[in-house]
Formats: structure tokens, C-alpha cells, sequence
């Protein structure tokens, strides 16, 4: 007699049901020995058959036991889809579907008291991007020279900096009548369209960490692609912050400020300044949320990095020292300016949000010329870690924000003087050049990526709900996870080739989308550029309705 | 005689393009085969043109516009006099174009047969999309000084010649970035080249290359009327070639690798390589062995307790008795039970309820494996031989289940033991209260005698007093304390006086007494001291027994189930509300008639012996976890108090306090530090594989021979030795060690293992336990 009751979980409760055919099975054990998540186990199952082969009732009855794979009756070991059985099973014996009658939203939250948490993106599905509502459909012909993508010279660089205008460069016309500076213009960095969004390393493992930074140099060293990477907050390797490859990396502060006191340290031995310093006020993914770096993930080096025990690691929803966007600008900016002697730009990131756009004027006044560029992120971002409810339901989406954005400073006659960065979901398709490129027309100076950089690395996880388990460091792929034999399988030569192919072919794409409108440089702000097949969106971002 | 065609009419004035073309057509309609052609600018002058029976066509051109030339076919031949602007040669298919002056942007664009010759040098982009069709002659373009940028775009096939006659100042003869995309074709060129495109190689002439050219220039030299340049330019040391990468070459990547960078460039030995030990070079597969599994599993033999021995208050170890007899070891088995307590046959085989048998995983198979039958077995087994004398004495207070387990097993580890017994006989409530048909007084006889047989010495009808206590505590290095309770406790109803009290109604009847208490009883409590109290009362002549009970009865139901069928009636909850001549009357007001009411809700222990300090607020032994006694923070090392002096219990709870004590009263003599022993937590039932046991059919079970049911034991927590976990290993990383001693164990090789767990999950005995690596 099975003793099952109706509050005891079973796969029926749970968001992945695993298919397995017993008959399939050799029983190799690959899918239990690989699955990170104990979401599968091996079992006895009993055969039992009572059957009469006579002319008259002659009861017998077979009985065997077999050994099988079975799937965990379990809201914590839960099997998260990521496809790992059925990747190394020889036999197609073994595979995760997804379960549509999960009552797993409802069940973890009744069992645990516990706001259900996870990593990845928004998993919410049924809207169409606003991104794939447009085209690029301004496309020079009879009209004006196109460009050739493959053989023309293309000006590719985004600012990361404040950018003057001509009359307030500290410029002067010597008595020789040669052009002389009066003054410390502020710093710019003149860089590749598409920064590398900020990932922690305690988020990453080191391996996956060191991959992408290995990328970013060799596509600067060997490629002459000149993409940054923001470190984000929790601290940066001693060595990268005393090699020449720190000028690559653009150092995060966040609101716990972890990892800082290694970076201050540092400073003496620098040989190269950093590409800029990010300060990170909010993340789209999870607005009005701090970081969350999972117990489980606070391995020994981050502890030393971060100067803190293994315990969960929160970073406060606020920066604990600022009150006001004055204040802001007035302590964050000048102190991180003055950091590295105003040599090095200094930019934030905010949450996108209904207020960016008073935000953004505020900065944009800037009168002590401090303020190195607008990090906007949107809705759709993807996070290591976050509440389940912030990652679906809160945010704002980025697209219209920033265009917002854009056309105040129009409005201004200040367009471009603090870039603007915008993020949130690009690249969600897979497409990033398409997404990057549409963003820019509609007034970003360049675009910044996280979660689709985890993705070129090997993620298996997608926006359906598959895996997202990237809070419990039980990462399949050995990208969000500080433990060793997980973070092994992955290959940081992999990952950097990776990283570096995508960006390439990224490149090429991004020119065969500047050739047919003519743009030899990066389309900020064309927003003629770009039709709209829906008339809501194009209204919105006041562009032209197609049909 | 050349026709004369003229770009000019009457007035002087320039004639459109198509007029003059159709000039041409019409004189060539005529038969002609000869033009001169003035003209001012006017397109596609040459082509595509023939005669009927392919006599050549002779074009000699002034000032023409662009794509002279183009679509020309074989036979014609154009010569301009002068520069043409763009397009010459366009898309040529065999024409002979010779331009005495420089050519415009795009010259022989598409160009994909016949000639081109072009004295000076030609505009951007010129020698683009070249091509070779293989039905006829290749393209050839020869050019004498140099190209415009951009030169030679997607070149397909053909040949061209750059001469680069006069460009010494120039950075490149071919403009900047010439041959993008360039696929095939070859380029020979002579003076600076800069800019090239990556798609093709800039490589020496060989013999063909060097032919070729010696064959063709007196021809592009004499057309072009500069013959004399034919010894600077026959000088082949001064000429290269540009030819196409091929498809492969083209795909090969020219970057160094990550690996290359990483090892060579990259921050020594990694970012991390301070403070991360982890080698690059090591990428671990999804399936490991060896230290990157997820998993490891450990053989670990007793890590749990079965639940039989768990749920023993005495802890007996069933499991371990029924592995002796499966293995023929039956004195060892029936003798096994002794170390755990000196009752197997009173209490484990009679009157205990046999916890062990409610836990056993068989349960959920078929039927529980019978213990109370393997603890009859042990009866007639004679004890243990005792440890050597220690020379220390212990004095035990109470000759119940509790006192005697302390002193037996007090006694088998070489202790002197006194039990002081208030009753005239050992045994305690055993023999006091339990009824007879229950437990036959003569097993209970031979239990006691097999105590008595080791040595311990009795003392009876010895009531201990305060004075005594000190005495005793004088004379012995330490006292157990097990006088039990034997004070009955009583509510205090209205008419309370009436009661009869239940525990000194069963030493009557157990001391052979018969009390009056007619016909209709009422029994307050039905816990199983309530079931005896009935029983009791149908012994001393009840009719009818009624236990009543303000909650669910707390009795085992064989208890509660041997008292229905005796007639008892159980009834829950009542609320007694007085005791009258008539009976009960409840709370409901109903009146429950009884000529004798009987009250069994527990007693508690008289203390009155010791400190008062050492009893607890409600009156019990405050005892720690080793069964010392505890006052405040102290506590007396050789004082310890078990059984129903410390709490309520069955009494198998007390020979399990007994032994317990007796085991750190033992630690105390030998001058050992106590420390409270933690058991080993019961299996969880998910551990253990009980799929792989057959379910005997509950309407065919008959317990009849003890060795058929150690087949049916589990062996929870114990292994079985079946080597299932041997066979299913999918690595075969298992082996089966058998050491001196005669004891075996398996073990699991790293180097082998994957950690995929099969082991584990499929031992029937929950053995195999996996370290979480991950």
C-alpha cells in the first residue's frame, strides 16, 4: 500500500517532469552522476505480474526488481530542465520536459514561507519585444551612397566619459597661434559599442570570470576591438589590477562596496588606469533590490577578496551614504573622479525607471563636469541571484526610457555630452548586433550585456524557466559557481574563443547594418533610420509607422 | 575606307547618344566594317556589335563617353584616341579596347574576355568583378602606369597588368586597398605595393608568369606606341604578382589562439592563480571520476540504526540477531540479546509491546518480522560469563525491570552488586502488578534466576530510608537509583474517597487475592496500566468492565483489543464529574452504574529518601543525560536515577535506563570521564531498497520457524553482504574485502567511481551513502 498523502510533493508539483524509458536505460549512471542538482536518483522499481497460462484458474504471479533513474520527490532538489541528463545519456533514455501543470510557484512558498529566489531573466512570456517591432528600414539606394560593409572604413567608438562641447574645451590659440590646452579636459574613453556587463566574481566562477576577461583583452590585443568589461561589484584579482590589462576593465562600485579596499590597495602598483569606473546605483533585472550572493557561492577566494565570512551577502538596496541625486553627483562622482586624479571617467548605473528621466536631467546639468555617462538598465537584464517576484514583475523596459532620455537631452541641446548606456535583455533573440544597433539609433551612445555573455560561455539556461538556478551555485556549466568540480568542466580558453567569435561576427553584422543607411560612424540618434510595424510603438518612440 | 560617323549635326550642335549609335547601325547594316567616330561624350560606342559572316569591325574614337567599348564582342576592335572617361571595357566579351590615354574610374569593370589596353592609368576601382568564363579566352587589362583605389574589388578570374611606369612618387600603384574580396584572377604589377586586402598573397613570378607577360608586352608597347619602354619593363626582377587566397586559406584564421594568448601574453599564471588552485589545462568532462565527482559514496556500515533496535527502548539490536542466524550462529544470536537486557523472555516475549515490531521496515511489505517470539527463544539461555572483579560495589535501590537490568549489567562488567527491594520478591511491578496470564510467573522466575546466577545479591523487604540512603551511599562507590512509582495518583472528585486505586487493586490480585468489587466496574484510565487494572477486574469475578478516558486511549491496541474480547467496553472522552454509591456520573450527566470504580491514571515515585534538592518540581529524580543526578548546575557523579523516578515510562524504558546508567555508572568506577553517548539515528526508510524483497502473501504467512524470518529481515543499516551494489556499479568500481578478523566490508575505488550513486540507490540495506561533493 502506497503511503502517499496529497500534501507530499511529487513530479506532478514540480516546474520539470524527467521522461526516461527504463528500456533505454543500460544503466551507466552519466545522468546521475552529472545532474548538479540531485534532481535525479537512481531506485529499485518492482515488477509485478499475476497472470494464469492454464486452461482453469491457476493463479501465479512474477516478481522482479529493477534498478531505474528516478526523478526527486523534492522542492529543493528539484530537477531545474537544464538538459545535462540528457546531453551525456548514450542512449536517449533520459530528458527534462517542462511541466505545464507545475504547482511549484505555489507550493515553494507554502512549504518554505520563503520568497521564492533564482537567477536568469524575466521568464514572464506572451509579449512581443518592443526591439523586434522595428526595422531598419531607411535604406540607402537611389538616393544616397550605401555603404560597403566589408570594405569600408567604419568609425565604430562609443564615449565612456563627459563629453564638452567645442567652446568649453580648455582650449586656447597660443600667441604663436597654435592651439594650446588650459586645462584638464575631462577624461573620455573612446571605446567599442558594446561593453560587457557587470558580473561579479562572486556571481562567476573564476574560471568563467577570468574567460571573459581573457576575451576582452585579446579582442583589444589581437583583434583591435576595443570592448571593455565592467568588473561588477565584489572585487577585482589583485593581478588584473596590477596589469597592463586593468586599462580594459571597467572597475564597479556598488552599494556594498565589496572588494574596494584590495582596489585602493592596489592602487600604487597600477601601470595602467582603468577603462572607468561604473558606479552602480540599481540593476534592471531587479530594481530596488541589492545584490545577493548565496551562502553557497562565498568560496574562500571571494571571502578574502571581499573581506567578509560565508554567509549569504547582501548588498543594500541603497547606497548607505546617499540621500538625493545631488548628493549622488556631489560625493559618488567627485570621489571616484578624484580616485584616480580625474584621469579616469566615472559613470553610473541606474535601474530604468518611471523617474529616469528626471534622473538623467539632473545629471545632465553636471556643472563640475564629472559625470561620465548614463548606464541605463532595463527590465529583461538577467542576475545572478533575485527574488523571483522583482526578476518578472518589477522593472521597467528600456527601450522607450531610453529614448526618453535621449530626447530630453535634445530637447536641452545637450544630446551626447553624458552618454547614454542601455541594457536590459539585448540580445535576448541572440541577436545582440540587431538590438545594439536599434538601440543606438534610437539615441544610446553604445549598449552594455551581461547574461548573454553567460550564454556565448555555455549557459544552457533560457527564458522559459529553464535551469535559472544560477543563485544555488549548482551551475551546470560551471559559469555561477564557486564550487570546484562543477566549475572545472568549464574551459576559459572556451569561453574567451567564444566570447571573441561572438563579437566578431557582432562586429559584421553591426557594419552590414550601418552600410545600408549610410552611417560610416555609429548611427547615435538616427532614429529615421528605424520604421515600426506597430503604430503604438511607433507613436511612442516617435518614429515612422510602416505596414 | 572608314565610314565617317560624326557626334555633331548640321548646326554644329551635339546629337544624342542613341542618334549616333543608330548612325553606327545603320552604316554597319550598309556593310560597313570600318568607323571613325567623333564623338562628344556619347556612351557604349563599340559594342555589342558584329557582321554575318564575321568580318572584324575596326572603331578608331575620339573624345567617346563612357563604357566605350563595352558588351564587345570578338572581332571588334576599338582604339581611342585619347582618354576615355568611365567604364571602358565594361563587361567586355572579346573586344580588343586600346585607350592611347589614361581610362576612367571602373575600367573593364566585369570585364570577362578579350582586351584591354590603357596607355596612361586608370580610375578607382578599375579591374573590378573581373571574370573568367572557361568557353573562351581569359580577360586581360594592361595598363602602363598605375590603378585608382580600390582596385580589383571581387576580382573572379582574368589577368591585368599594372606597369607602373612614372608612379615613383606614389605609395602604391594599385591605390589604397585594392583586390577586397578578390577570389581569383591574377594581378601582375610592377612598383610600390601598399594597402593590399587580406583575401589575397603578393608572391614572385614564376616561368608561366614571366612567359606570359614577355609574350604580351611588345603587343600592349607597340599598341600604345611605346616600344621603347620593352627592355625597362622585360626586367621580370621588378614584377610581383597578386593572386586570391584560396577558399581554405582564406578561412584559416591568422590570430594566434587563446591558448597562445593565454599562455604567452595573458597575466602569468592566470588572475586568479594567487589565490585559486586550479590548472587550466584540466577541463573536467559532465561524467568524472576521481576528484571532480559530485558525488562520493561511502560504505558505511551501522552509520544508522535499524528501526527495531531505534524504537527499542532497550536498544536492542534485532537486526544484528537476526544477521547471526541467518549466518548459523544461533547461541550467539539468542545469547546477543542478553548484553541489552536480562528480560528477552518476560518482556520482550511477553508483556512488551513490542515497539520493535510497529518500526520494522517488513511493515511495509508484508508483516513485521515476529521478535516477541525471538525473545521466548532466549529464556532458557544461560548469562554471559562477567568481566574480572573490579573490586567496586554499587548499590541498587529497587529489584523492578529497571533496578535489575542496572545490576545485571552492572554485574557482567565485574561490578559488585546489591539490590535493595522493599517487596518480598524481585521483580517489581513484573511480578507486582502485571497479570499473570499475561507473563507466567515461571519464565519470569527463570529471568530472575539467571540474575541472581551471575552474582548479583538481593536484599529484601528492605524499605530504604533517608538513613539507609546515607548508609548506602557510604558503603558502595555508587547507588543506582530505580524504586519506581508506587503511588497511585488520584483526582480529587467529589466522592474520590470510593475509589479503588488501580495499582494496589493488581498487587492484590497478583498476590492472590480476590477484592470484592462486584459485578459492574469502571475503570478511570485506558492506558495500558487501565487495560490491566480490567483485566484484573475480570479476574477477581467482573461482569462487566467500562474504561473510561478523557482523551484517546493511550493503550496499544492488542491490549485494548484483548480487553474487548474479554467483553470491556472503552469509551472516550469522558469527563467525570463525582463518584457516587450508584457509579460514575459524568460531566454530560449521565451515570455510569458501578458497584466499584477503579482509577488507573499513573502513580508517582515515594522519594521521600532523598535530598529534596534532587528532585524536580513535579517530584521526579532530576537526572542528566547520563542518568547522574543533577542539582543546579552540579551534579553527583555517583548517584543516578532511572526508570519511574524519572519519568513515566513501559518498562522496557526502564531496563534501557537501566543499562544505560549502568554502562556510565561502570565509565564512573574505572575511573573513566562520563560523556553522554549519542545512538545512531534511525534509517530513513527512503535508504533502503525494499523493492528488492518479494512481499510473502499476508494470507499464506504463518510464523513458524525462525530462521524463515531472518530471510524476511531487512537488515536495516546493516549490510546483508548480498553484493547487489558489486554487480550494478556501472564502473565495476566495487569491491569485497574480506579481513582477518573474518568481518568483511566493500569499498568504492576514486579512481574508478563516477559518483553517480546506482550503489546507493539500490542497496537494500541503506549502506551506501553519498558525501554531497557539490
Amino acid at each position: 500500500m502506497e503511503t502517499i498523502k496529497i500534501h507530499d510533493t511529487t513530479p506532478n508539483d514540480l516546474p520539470w517532469k524527467i521522461v526516461y524509458d527504463a528500456s533505454r536505460c543500460t544503466l551507466c549512471g552519466s545522468c546521475v552522476a552529472a545532474c548538479s542538482f540531485r534532481a535525479i536518483e537512481p531506485k529499485i522499481e518492482k515488477r509485478r505480474m499475476v497472470f494464469s497460462e492454464g486452461d482453469l484458474p491457476d493463479p501465479r504471479a512474477r516478481f522482479s526488481a529493477v534498478p531505474v533513474i528516478k526523478q526527486v520527490n523534492s522542492l529543493k532538489n528539484y530537477c531545474r530542465g537544464c538538459g545535462i541528463c540528457e546531453k551525456v545519456c548514450p542512449n536517449d533514455a533520459i530528458r527534462p520536459v517542462r511541466n505545464p501543470d507545475t504547482r511549484h510557484p505555489i507550493v515553494t512558498r507554502c512549504i518554505g514561507g520563503d520568497s521564492i529566489k533564482r537567477g536568469g531573466r524575466k521568464n514572464l512570456t506572451g509579449s512581443t519585444r518592443t526591439l523586434d517591432q522595428l526595422r531598419v528600414g531607411r535604406i540607402s539606394q537611389m538616393t544616397d551612397p550605401s555603404l560597403d560593409a566589408q570594405r569600408h572604413t567604419f568609425d565604430m567608438l562609443a564615449p565612456f566619459g563627459r563629453i564638452l562641447p567645442a567652446k568649453d574645451l580648455p582650449l586656447a590659440v597660443g600667441p604663436d597661434g597654435k592651439l594650446t590646452t588650459t586645462g584638464q579636459a575631462p577624461p573620455v574613453n573612446w571605446i567599442y559599442p558594446v561593453i560587457i556587463g557587470d558580473m561579479s566574481i562572486g556571481a562567476l566562477s573564476w574560471r568563467m570570470w577570468e574567460g571573459v576577461a581573457m576575451a576582452v583583452a585579446y579582442l583589444n590585443e589581437e583583434c583591435g576591438l576595443p570592448v571593455r568589461m565592467c568588473s561588477g561589484e565584489g572585487g577585482v584579482p589583485v593581478r588584473l589590477l596590477k596589469s597592463k590589462y586593468l586599462k580594459y576593465l571597467i572597475l564597479q562600485i556598488a552599494s556594498g562596496h565589496f572588494g574596494w579596499n584590495r582596489i585602493i590597495k592596489a592602487m600604487p602598483d597600477m601601470v595602467e588606469d582603468p577603462a572607468g569606473v561604473l558606479i552602480k546605483i540599481g540593476q534592471g533585472a531587479k530594481p530596488g533590490d541589492g545584490g545577493l550572493l548565496q551562502a553557497q557561492k562565498v568560496a574562500e577566494h571571494i571571502m578574502a577578496i571581499r573581506g567578509v565570512p560565508k554567509a549569504d551577502l547582501l548588498s543594500p538596496p541603497n547606497h548607505q551614504g546617499l540621500y538625493s541625486i545631488e548628493e549622488s553627483v556631489q560625493k559618488m562622482f567627485l570621489s571616484f573622479n578624484a580616485a584616480f586624479k580625474f584621469r579616469v571617467p566615472v559613470a553610473i548605473k541606474v535601474a530604468a525607471s518611471a523617474t529616469s528621466v528626471s534622473v538623467f536631467n539632473n545629471l545632465v546639468r553636471d556643472p563640475y563636469n564629472i559625470v561620465g555617462g548614463f548606464f541605463l538598465d532595463g527590465i529583461d537584464g538577467g542576475t545572478a541571484a533575485a527574488h523571483e517576484v522583482s526578476l518578472d514583475h518589477t522593472g521597467h523596459p528600456i527601450v522607450s526610457k531610453l529614448r526618453d532620455c535621449y530626447l530630453a537631452a535634445v530637447q536641452q541641446g545637450r544630446q551626447g555630452q553624458i552618454p547614454l548606456w542601455a541594457a536590459g535583455g539585448l540580445g535576448k533573440t541572440g541577436d545582440l548586433a540587431a538590438d545594439a544597433f536599434k538601440m543606438i539609433c534610437l539615441g544610446a551612445n553604445g549598449v552594455f550585456s551581461g547574461k548573454l555573455i553567460l550564454q556565448m560561455a555555455g549557459c544552457v539556461g533560457n527564458d522559459m524557466g529553464r535551469c535559472n538556478a544560477c543563485n544555488t551555485g549548482l551551475c551546470p556549466a560551471g559559469i555561477t559557481t564557486q564550487s570546484p568540480a562543477l566549475a572545472h568542466r568549464l574551459n576559459p580558453e572556451r569561453v574567451a574563443e567564444n566570447i571573441v567569435n561572438y563579437f566578431l561576427a557582432m562586429d559584421q553584422e553591426l557594419k552590414k547594418m550601418m552600410a545600408p543607411i549610410g552611417n560610416s560612424s555609429l548611427p547615435v540618434g538616427r532614429a529615421d533610420a528605424l520604421v515600426a510595424v506597430d503604430q503604438a510603438v511607433a507613436n511612442r518612440l516617435k518614429i515612422q509607422y510602416v505596414c | 575606307m572608314a565610314v565617317q560617323i560624326n557626334g555633331f549635326d548640321d548646326n554644329k550642335r551635339r546629337i544624342s547618344t542613341q542618334k549616333l549609335l543608330q548612325q553606327i547601325y545603320a552604316a554597319l547594316e550598309q556593310g560597313e566594317t570600318s568607323f571613325e567616330v567623333l564623338s562628344s561624350g556619347h556612351h557604349d560606342i563599340g559594342g555589342p556589335l558584329w557582321t554575318s559572316d564575321g568580318a572584324p569591325l575596326a572603331f578608331t574614337v575620339k573624345n567617346p563617353g563612357q563604357r566605350v567599348g563595352s558588351f564587345g564582342l570578338d572581332g571588334t576592335d576599338i582604339l581611342v584616341e585619347g582618354s576615355a572617361p568611365a567604364d571602358a571595357g565594361w563587361l567586355n566579351a572579346g573586344a580588343t579596347l586600346t585607350i592611347k590615354g589614361d581610362s576612367g574610374d571602373t575600367t573593364a569593370h566585369c570585364a570577362a574576355s578579350g582586351k584591354i589596353f590603357v596607355a596612361g592609368q586608370v580610375g578607382t576601382r578599375s579591374g573590378s568583378l573581373m571574370k573568367h568564363d572557361p568557353a573562351f579566352s581569359q580577360p586581360e587589362l594592361w595598363v602602363l602606369r598605375k590603378t585608382g583605389s580600390f582596385s580589383f574589388e571581387f576580382m573572379g578570374g582574368g589577368l591585368a597588368v599594372i606597369c607602373g611606369v612614372d608612379c615613383e612618387e606614389f605609395d602604391s600603384v594599385l591605390g589604397d586597398r585594392a583586390c577586397m574580396g578578390m577570389v581569383g584572377g591574377t594581378v601582375y604589377v610592377r612598383g610600390p605595393v601598399n594597402g593590399l586586402s587580406d583575401d589575397v598573397w603578393l608572391v614572385d613570378l614564376d616561368q608561366a608568369d614571366q612567359a606570359f607577360l614577355q609574350a604580351g608586352l611588345p603587343e600592349f608597347l607597340t599598341r600604345i606606341d611605346r616600344s621603347e619602354l620593352l627592355d625597362t619593363l622585360s626586367d621580370m626582377g621588378q614584377w610581383k604578382k597578386i593572386v586570391a587566397k584560396t577558399y581554405e586559406e582564406r578561412n584559416a584564421k591568422d590570430r594566434i589562439s587563446i591558448r597562445e594568448f593565454r599562455l604567452n601574453k595573458w597575466v602569468e599564471g592566470g588572475i586568479f592563480g594567487d589565490i585559486v588552485k586550479d590548472d587550466y589545462n584540466h577541463v573536467a568532462c559532465l561524467v568524472n571520476s576521481g576528484d571532480d565527482r559530485l558525488k562520493i559514496p561511502h560504505w558505511m556500515e551501522k552509520r544508522y540504526a535499524a528501526p527495531c533496535q531505534s524504537s527499542c527502548p532497550s536498544f536492542i539490536p534485532t537486526q544484528d540477531r537476526l544477521k547471526l542466524l541467518r549466518e548459523g550462529k544461533e547461541t550467539e544470536a539468542l545469547q546477543l540479546v542478553l548484553r541489552y537486557s536480562p528480560f528477552p523472555g518476560s518482556v520482550c516475549g511477553m508483556v512488551c509491546p513490542n515497539l520493535c515490531m510497529d518500526a520494522c521496515s517488513r511493515r511495509f511489505l508484508d508483516t513485521p518480522v515476529s521478535m516477541k517470539q525471538l525473545g521466548k527463544l532466549s529464556i532458557d539461555i544461560p548469562a554471559p560469563a562477567c568481566a574480572a572483579d573490579t573490586g567496586k560495589s554499587v548499590a541498587v535501590i529497587g529489584g523492578g525491570p529497571g533496578g535489575l537490568s542496572a545490576a545485571w549489567q552492572l554485574r557482567l562488567q565485574g561490578h559488585a552488586v546489591t539490590v535493595y527491594e522493599a517487596d518480598r520478591h524481585l521483580g517489581g511491578k513484573l511480578w507486582q502488578v502485571i497479570p499473570t496470564e499475561r507473563l507466567p510467573a515461571e519464565i519470569l522466575e527463570k529471568e530472575i534466576e539467571r540474575i541472581l546466577s551471575i552474582g548479583v545479591k538481593a536484599e529484601l523487604n528492605c524499605k530504604i530510608d533517608r538513613a539507609l540512603f546515607d548508609k548506602l551511599r557510604q558503603q558502595h562507590d555508587a547507588v543506582v537509583i530505580a524504586s519506581g512509582a508506587h503511588n497511585p495518583v488520584v483526582i480529587p472528585f467529589p466522592g474520590h474517597e470510593r475509589l479503588v486505586k488501580g495499582l494496589d487493586f493488581l498487587k492484590q490480585i497478583n498476590a492472590g487475592e480476590r477484592p470484592a468489587i462486584g459485578d459492574r466496574v469502571v475503570v478511570i484510565g485506558a492506558g495500558n496500566a487501565g487495560m490491566d487494572v480490567v483485566l484484573g477486574a475480570y479476574t477477581a469475578g467482573a461482569k462487566k468492565v467500562i474504561a473510561i478516558d478523557v482523551q484517546r486511549p493511550a493503550a496499544y491496541q492488542k491490549e485494548i483489543d484483548h480487553v474487548k474480547s474479554l467483553g470491556g467496553e472503552i469509551r472516550w472522552p469522558v469527563y467525570t464529574e463525582k463518584i457516587s454509591e450508584k457509579g460514575l456520573h459524568t460531566k454530560d450527566g449521565e451515570l455510569i452504574e458501578a458497584d466499584s470504580v477503579i482509577i488507573s491514571i499513573g502513580e508517582r515515585p515515594d522519594l521521600s529518601y532523598v535530598p529534596t534538592e534532587w528532585l524536580t518540581d513535579r517530584g521526579m529524580m532530576n537526572v542528566n543525560g547520563c542518568w547522574q543526578i543533577k542539582t543546579g548546575q552540579e551534579r553527583i557523579d555517583n548517584v543516578f536515577a532511572i526508570g519511574d523516578t524519572t519519568r513515566p515510562g513501559l518498562l522496557t524504558n526502564a531496563i534501557g535506563h537501566g543499562h544505560e546508567a549502568a554502562d556510565y555508572c561502570s565509565d564512573f568506577l574505572n575511573g573513566l570521564e562520563i560523556i553522554e553517548r549519542k545512538k545512531p539515528e534511525v534509517i530513513p526508510q527512503h535508504r533502503l531498497s525494499k523493492e528488492l524483497f518479494r512481499p510473502r502473501n499476508r494470507g499464506r504467512l504463518q510464523v513458524n520457524d525462525a530462521r524463515e524470518e531472518t530471510t524476511r529481515c531487512i537488515s536495516c543499516g546493516t549490510c546483508r553482504d548480498c553484493s547487489f551494489c558489486l554487480e550494478a556499479c556501472p564502473e565495476a568500481a566495487i569491491r569485497r574485502i574480506e579481513k582477518e578478523d573474518g568481518s568483511f566490508e566493500y569499498v568504492s575505488d576514486a579512481h574508478l567511481c563516477i559518483g553517480c550513486g546506482i550503489c546507493s540507490g539500490i542497496c537494500p540495506c541503506g549502506i551506501w551513502t553519498m558525501e554531497q561533493v557539490v
